[in-house]
């Protein structure tokens, strides 16, 4: 293609105002990559940590548990039927038993939660295998959080005090085991995890469980009796954040391309300015008006072609090197949402594409807004290069 | 001369007024942007410190280490003496007061006997003093579902799911029963003036807002609260200055025998908030700075445009006799005056827009799927100092680079060719 | 008031007893400190954290399923009533003219912050329906000799699965009460002191309540003055009564 070729052939002609503006175009491109990636990673590496530690692909709720409701948790939770007993005994389906306590660490109290589960689940990646104990101890496993809000460390007894399914008041001390350190505030936030049959035979709640999680190799069906709950529902508030991180950050990606696309808009006003000669010629060599306001806008759009090459040339990299190293954030404690220490962007094609798509198209209309003044010179003061 | 070349800008409006134009609107938007990257990075930081942290914080030391339980008994005392101190010592800060306690939301029947009743999570801030800054610095305004603000004594907010799901709406009587700073039964009977959206699943049950004055008087608590949050007048977190800050007062006023002792607290210092802070700081300056280059360029292009125009004028004067570099310098000059008119009118008018998006923020709920979330929803600027002048980077060096570059083909040309491209 | 709840519930009408000892010790105490209503007014003495507070109240009770408290001092709490009956309680509050349930995760509340939850309140069973009991020895309190008794939950949903009581050997009062878990610890202790006779019964007039898992000092309860067998209304232990 003719256009194109003179295009690019122009472009590189420019030198380095050219690539001046390849370079702005094209950091626009790598940081709208960048930026959406990073929410991507955020957003994947945060539904994977939620789905490997607290969710499962989703849950099976007693009908009257509401994990934000204190009042629920006495009276939510219920036998397990044998069919559930059978998935569980396949690690298709972890029950976790939730029941309200007090811990005493230090003559402090604390209202606690303990959440009993088998140690030889495979389901969640919480280190529970730790609970498995031969010599009597009560071994129970926490998070970090817990461990800093309770100032516990491994080896530490804690004296905890609940209340059977009768009401008894019971106590005892637990050892703990280990701390897990994990990005899911929700598996860790003021709980302690027991193993199920310990907590099961101190409620005298025999094979009864509050919800279950699901495993991957777990069958899609219903339960009777419990309810499930998708990650839609288990992931709801984390998904919110997200969607607000995203709409914070398209302003932003916006007025980035737009400095890219003003930068580009203003070379072609000065381009088609000192170019009024090369106009005329063209003119007189017998194109169409349209077929030079086309060089031109092909020429001005040439540039997020090249600029998606430069981005390429140093963003390819740099996005390989980011995303093996990961970009530390340090945080996720003490804000109750899950963000992992070390987020890894993820570039998808569909964002890699869409952005390339963008970028060219939005260059192009610029490019042809400025060249539409062509249509509107006379060909002989072009010619001339005289001032229009 | 430079008032002979001023005239000249400011007379020929193709010389001054496009080109200040363009660098005004390019140093706007990168002030603004810069102030909007800030806000982006830090809107984390940003949020904790609105609700949770405070820029500093000052707690009892019994108090800090049991917050999660709201422990009223381990409250602040004597906060009005302590508030003054503080407004004296640091004045570019701004102190407020607020209390979190726990208990029941009570809904009464028609007999006044318990209908339902749901856990309570409940704030206090002053909501009602004219000129409060809490409503804004919480969103509470942003965040009402129904109804208003408390706008007298005895008014509460309450969240719209508890609203929901024990059937209460605006205007109903509400009892908040819980216990007092000294352990006393605590009962007080609010009206629901309004009800809020947090976007938290959790303070979505049951939170409810109060006027601290209100809380006091039902607590106990006359002259006292669960912390003093400190804030920096112009909004922003500043690390050294807030160490600075919490050396100070913590040597006049921590005791370290007495865990009743106020001790402050840095923002950083809580919720390991340190490194994201240090993280977002670094990543908004890397935008910055690439925001910056990409408008340098576009000014420069624009530098470069506007000293090619006036090939011809060039052309005259070098034919009138005048030197070539004393061209190149009048062009300069030109373009520094230009330039310099187009950072001052961008950075104020970026200061402006950044300051208004500081204050009132951006909301974004319409850009999401029905999300109605109190904060992250609600995207807010943050001025830094580099605002003030980050925008002359661009406006005036490249500005000014690219009419240099202009006018270098002033000593490249030759006369008589300049003189022919003008063409009259 | 609910300090008393307990104690009565402990010790109104111990009638089955396993071992011969230990149910003429309780037939003993029974006599002594049952009745069939009481009047009293009482001050709980508080030790919370910074402060020490006293609060005075006037409660009538029936058996151990009614009670009806009403607070009488500081001037915060005056006017504050409280209404048992079965295993529900209400509190009516003067000041916003309301009658809250208690009921929930605020029963595990503490009361005015004592050692005593709203839960303790409501466990009214005697003891002789919830545990057996057992002579285990004899031993010396203080300079009073005591009989000490273990008790073992016969039910399931006994809220202390097991108690240890010490019994003044000649008055056959109460002097010290162990509640343990199921796993043996210790959850809390009441001791009873300032003994003294009130219309022909020994009785003692300060009680210290103490959660064993937390620090402190405990709560400590003083009867100022107690009647039985009174002409107590019937209407008291009404809803109604509350409001008035």
């Amino acid at each position: 293609m003719l256009a194109l070729k003179l295009a690019f052939k122009n472009l590189l002609g420019a030198g380095l105002r050219t690539w001046l503006n390849v370079s702005v175009l094209s950091f626009a491109f790598v940081l709208i990559i960048f930026f959406n990636g990073m929410i991507d990673g955020w957003n994947r590496q945060g539904r994977k940590d939620t789905i490997a530690w607290e969710t499962g692909k989703g849950q099976f709720w007693h009908p009257e548990y509401d994990r934000f409701d204190p009042y629920t948790i006495q009276a939510s939770n219920g036998l397990m039927s044998d069919e559930i007993l059978k998935e569980t005994e396949s690690k298709r389906l972890v029950p976790i038993l939730v029941v309200q306590a007090t811990a005493f660490p230090q003559g402090r109290s604390l209202a606690v939660i303990l959440k009993g589960i088998d140690p030889m689940q495979t389901v969640l990646e919480l280190p529970v295998s730790a609970l498995l104990s031969d010599n009597g101890i009560d071994y129970a496993v926490i998070g970090k959080r817990m461990a800093e809000s309770a100032k516990l460390k491994v080896g530490d007894k804690l004296l905890i005090r609940w209340r059977d399914k009768n009401g008894t008041f019971d106590a005892r001390e637990i050892q703990i085991a280990e701390v897990f350190k994990c990005d899911v505030p929700g598996a860790d936030n003021g709980q302690i995890y027991l193993s199920l049959r310990t907590l099961q035979e101190m409620m005298e709640l025999k094979n009864h469980a509050t919800y279950l999680v699901a495993g991957e190799e777990f069958e899609d069906r219903e339960l009777e009796n419990w309810v499930f709950r998708d990650l839609d529902f288990l992931l709801e508030d984390f998904n919110k954040i997200i969607s607000a991180k995203k709409a914070g950050g398209s302003i932003m990606q916006i007025f980035m391309l737009l400095i890219a696309l003003i930068a580009i808009f203003d070379t072609q006003v000065l381009s088609i300015f000192r170019r009024q000669k090369e106009i005329g010629t063209y003119i007189a060599l017998g194109m169409t008006r349209a077929q030079v306001v086309g060089i031109f806008t092909v020429e001005g759009g040439a540039h997020s072609i090249l600029a998606t090459l430069l981005g390429a040339v140093y963003g390819i990299p740099l996005f390989l090197f980011l995303n093996k190293v990961g970009i530390s954030f340090g945080v996720g404690q003490g804000m109750d949402i899950t963000l992992a220490e070390t987020i890894y962007p993820y570039y998808s094609i569909r964002l890699i594409i869409s952005t390339i798509l963008l970028v060219v198209v939005s260059a192009t209309i610029v490019s042809y807004l400025p060249s539409r003044k062509i249509s509107k010179m006379k060909p002989t003061d072009a010619l001339k290069g005289k001032l229009q | 001369m430079i008032k002979f070349i001023f005239k000249g800008v400011i007379r020929d409006k193709s010389r001054s007024l496009i080109p200040v134009i363009i660098v005004s609107a390019g140093v706007f938007l990168t002030v603004f942007l810069s102030s909007y990257f800030a806000g982006v990075f830090g809107d984390m930081i940003d949020l904790s410190a609105r609700f949770t942290t405070g820029h500093v914080k000052v707690v009892t030391k019994a108090y800090a280490e049991n917050e999660d339980q709201m422990p009223l008994d381990l409250a602040l005392l004597e906060v009005g003496s302590l508030k003054t101190q503080l407004n004296a010592a640091y004045p570019d800060m701004e102190w407020v007061e607020r209390i979190h306690f726990g208990g029941l939301l009570d809904v009464p029947d028609e007999n006044g006997e318990t209908r339902a009743q749901g856990p309570a999570i409940g704030t206090a801030i002053d909501l009602l003093s004219p000129g409060s800054t809490e409503i804004a610095r919480m969103s509470i305004q942003e965040s009402i579902a129904k109804g208003s603000i408390p706008s007298k004594p005895g008014e509460a907010l309450i969240s719209e799911g508890f609203a929901q799901k024990f059937a209460v709406s605006v205007g109903d009587e509400i009892t908040i029963f819980g216990s007092t700073m000294n352990g006393s039964m605590m009962f007080k009977t609010f009206i629901i003036s309004g009800t809020l959206n947090f976007g938290n699943a959790f303070l979505d049950r049951g939170a409810v807002f109060i006027d601290l004055r209100d809380a006091q008087l039902a607590l106990d608590m006359e002259d006292a609260s669960s912390e003093i949050l400190g804030y920096f007048n112009d909004g922003v977190y500043n690390d050294a200055k807030a160490l600075q800050v919490m050396e100070s007062f913590n040597s006049g006023h921590n005791v370290p025998e007495d865990e009743f002792s106020p001790q402050m607290m840095r923002l950083v210092d809580q919720n390991e908030l340190g490194q994201y802070l240090s993280l977002a700081e670094h990543m908004s300056s890397i935008f910055i700075l690439v925001f910056v280059m990409a408008m340098s360029i576009v000014l420069w292009n624009t530098g470069l445009l506007g000293g090619l125009r006036r090939y011809s004028e060039y052309g005259i004067r070098l034919a009138l006799g005048e030197e070539k570099k004393h061209i190149f310098f009048t062009t300069l000059l030109e373009a520094a005056i230009i330039g310099i008119i187009g950072s001052v009118f961008g950075t104020l008018l970026g200061l402006a827009g950044a300051y208004y998006l500081q204050t009132y923020g951006l909301n974004l709920t319409g850009m999401m799927d029905n999300v109605g979330m109190m904060m992250p929803a609600i995207l807010r600027s943050k001025i830094t100092p580099e605002l003030f002048y980050i925008g002359f980077f661009p406006g005036v060096i490249a500005t000014e680079f690219g009419n240099a570059l202009a006018g270098y083909a002033i000593y490249k040309r030759k006369t008589s060719r300049l003189f022919k491209e003008l063409e009259v | 008031m609910k300090i008393l709840f307990a104690v009565f519930a402990a010790f109104a009408g111990f009638t089955a007893f396993t071992s011969p000892d230990a149910k003429e010790i309780l037939d003993k105490v029974d006599r002594n400190m049952s009745s069939n209503n009481r009047v009293f007014e009482s001050s709980m003495i508080i030790h919370g954290r910074r402060t020490t507070r006293t609060i005075s109240s006037i409660s009538y009770s029936v058996g151990t399923k009614k009670s009806f408290t009403e607070y009488l001092s500081p001037a915060r709490e005056q006017g504050t009533k409280m209404l048992k009956l079965d295993d529900k309680l209400w509190i009516y509050s003067p000041s916003t003219d309301r009658i809250i349930q208690i009921s929930g995760h605020m029963l595990r509340q503490s009361v005015m912050g004592s050692d005593l939850s709203y839960e303790d309140m409501l466990d009214d069973r005697k003891l002789t329906e919830v545990y057996t009991s057992s002579l285990v020895g004899k031993e010396k309190l203080g300079d009073r000799d005591a009989y000490v008794l273990d008790l073992v939950a016969k039910v399931d949903d006994a809220a202390y699965f097991a108690q240890k009581i010490w019994v003044d050997a000649e008055r056959f009062i109460p002097l010290k009460q162990e509640l343990f878990a199921k796993s043996g610890q210790l959850l809390k202790r009441t001791e009873f002191s300032e003994v003294r006779q009130v219309q022909g019964r020994w009785f003692p007039m300060t009680i210290v309540y103490k959660d064993m898992l937390k620090e402190g000092s405990g709560t400590e309860f003083r009867i100022t003055s107690i009647k039985f067998d009174q002409e107590i209304p019937e209407y008291l232990f009404s809803k109604a009564s509350l409001k008035k």
